[in-house]
């Protein structure tokens, strides 16, 4: 469904991603962990348009889509859950879904998925005349997958849904993810919450400095000395002084 | 009192009248700061060619093609508008496009450039002599009692109310309307939305425009067809500043105020004491730092809060 190919972002004069190829089969949940700053979220804004790739090709559906503007890419069928939520804050809940749907031109559409959103999260109805901005933070994060459920879309990206959550609504948010998982979505899932988000993927990438370093399913990764030593918190025990070459 | 009543409450809505006026060109560069985080320093020259292209229209259909008088006027109108809106797209794609993602100074260097470029072409084409626009209600006057009303000031108020109105429901209650205010709140995320950004830029673009032409008909039978007219619009700026910069209440706001203000500075200072006779032009930047010394983010601003 999704098919990275060689793929090169640069920040300014600074290269973020060093090539870097992945794919994503349909139905699929793919995982790609890393280190901060080692381009997870480089490679979801490349997939969607918010940053553009120098070199490679990005195909979705059999479509290239490198050199496509974001909103046009969403109209293809994916949606970006961006790092940090960016729900409109000034704007009310039901506004921000609304906007969710703003490609949705047909209003028994809009109202039917509208109703969707509400029963899987029926929060967002609670709160429907609030402002965005006044929810607490797993609330928008609920908002974020929402709103980007509204255009029930075919590839959903989902960048740290799971950040400054506390662990209640960490393993509400994964369980959303497991079902959304379940009815077909194919999601790319971008995680610090590594064991946690390894045991739903079924496939992971692993990242380092804009690069692939390792890929596999989480039985293959979980064997790998390097995995469990960086993120699965199995790594063997150093002496700090060590670490400072004393 | 009873002497001074009448002169007051005629001066009250004359500055009204004015303030309607300083508020449209304060909404437009509100909306397009809002929007596109440009400040267009060319929005009192918006309203400048608004007013010629106007002008020059009601000349076509009132001389030249022998129309009626109110045929001409609201023909001249809808003419002034879609030129607005053609001078909206080029603009946008002239400004905006180029330069949206470069440096601030860039930008404010290219609006300024503008500013300069329009008042050079407009008198060039049309000459560097003041015009008198006609307008269409003459010099005619309501009579409320002991108090006059010039009928022109009452429909530029009456059309500032209609406008605003117009845009506050089309802001606030339309699909696009909405997609506008995402796009000014999170420009990336409305993007994810698929929200065509680009298109909503132009569309803010098309809006000022609009916004400045109507204001520029507006004032030109108040005063007089002007190249230099469009430094009105830097009276503007301390209008949306005063409202709260980026506020659209705080532009309209803003401007009233300020109309009012400039208005009864005229009729009383400078009038009664002439050692002080243009005070009228100094009075609206004494307000400004007076609203500003007790609260520095305008009346209606939002007091920025930064989240760590």
């Amino acid at each position: 469904m999704l098919k990275l190919i060689g793929v090169e972002t640069f920040y300014g004069k600074i290269k973020a991603l060093h090539g870097v190829s992945l794919e994503v089969l349909e139905g699929q949940l793919v995982c790609i962990l890393g280190a901060n700053g080692a381009g997870k979220s480089t490679i979801l804004k490349t997939v969607s348009g918010i940053a553009e790739a120098e070199y490679g090709s990005i195909e979705f559906d059999g479509q290239r889509i490198e050199r496509m503007d974001a909103d046009d890419i969403v109209r293809l069928g994916m949606s970006h859950v961006p790092e940090n939520r960016h729900v409109f804050p000034e704007l009310t809940v039901r506004e921000n879904l609304q906007m969710g749907g703003f490609l949705i031109t047909n209003g028994t559409t809009f109202s039917s998925r509208l109703e969707e959103v509400y029963s899987r999260f029926p929060v967002l109805k609670e709160r429907d005349r609030q402002l965005a901005g006044t929810l607490s933070g797993g609330e928008q994060q609920m908002l974020a997958i929402g709103r980007a459920l509204m255009l029930k879309p075919k590839l959903l990206l989902l960048d740290e849904p799971s950040l400054g959550l506390s662990p209640i609504l960490v393993s509400e948010i994964f369980e959303t993810i497991k079902d959304l998982h379940r009815s077909g979505v194919t999601i790319l899932l971008v995680e610090q919450n590594v064991n946690q988000a390894l045991q739903i993927a079924d496939y992971g990438y692993v990242l380092t400095s804009g690069k692939i370093l390792l890929s596999g399913t989480y039985e293959e990764l979980k064997k790998e000395d390097r995995v469990k030593e960086m993120y699965l918190g199995e790594g063997k025990y150093v002496r700090r002084s060590r670490l400072w070459g004393t | 009192m009873n002497e001074l009543f009448p002169g007051l409450a005629q001066e009250i809505v004359s500055g009204v009248a004015l303030g309607c006026i300083y508020a449209l060109i304060a909404l437009g560069f509100t909306l397009i700061f809002k929007a596109t985080e440009v400040v267009n320093f060319a929005q009192g020259e918006l309203m400048m060619v608004g007013a010629y292209v106007n002008f020059f229209f009601i000349t076509i259909f009132l001389d030249s093609l022998g129309f009626g008088n109110w045929p001409s006027f609201i023909l001249a109108l809808i003419a002034s508008i879609g030129f607005s809106v053609l001078f909206g797209v080029f603009l946008d794609f002239a400004i905006n496009k180029p330069l949206k993602d470069e440096p601030v100074f860039s930008m404010i260097m290219a609006t300024i450039s503008v500013a300069i470029i329009l008042r050079a072409v407009v008198a060039l084409i049309a000459g560097p002599i003041t015009l008198v626009p006609p307008s269409p209600f003459g010099n005619s006057v309501i009579r409320l009692g002991s108090v006059a009303i010039s009928t022109l000031d009452l429909f530029i108020i009456l059309s500032a109310v209609i406008l605003v109105s117009i845009f506050y429901i089309i802001f606030n209650k339309t699909r696009w309307g909405l997609a506008m205010q995402a796009t000014a709140e999170d420009p990336m995320a409305a993007g994810l939305m698929g929200i065509p950004v680009k298109k909503v830029y132009r569309n803010v673009w098309i809006f000022a425009t609009i916004v400045a032409t109507i204001g520029g008909v507006l004032l030109a039978p108040r005063t007089l067809l002007d190249t230099n007219m469009g430094f009105l619009g830097l009276k503007a700026f301390p209008a949306a500043v005063l409202g709260g910069f980026g506020s659209i209440p705080g532009a309209i706001v803003g401007g009233v105020i300020l109309g009012v203000v400039e208005t009864i500075s005229m009729g009383t200072l400078s009038f009664h004491f002439h050692w002080i006779k243009e005070i009228n032009d100094v009075i609206v930047w004494i307000v400004l730092i007076l609203v500003l010394m007790i609260r520095p983010v305008g009346i209606l601003g939002k007091e920025e809060v930064e989240r760590v």
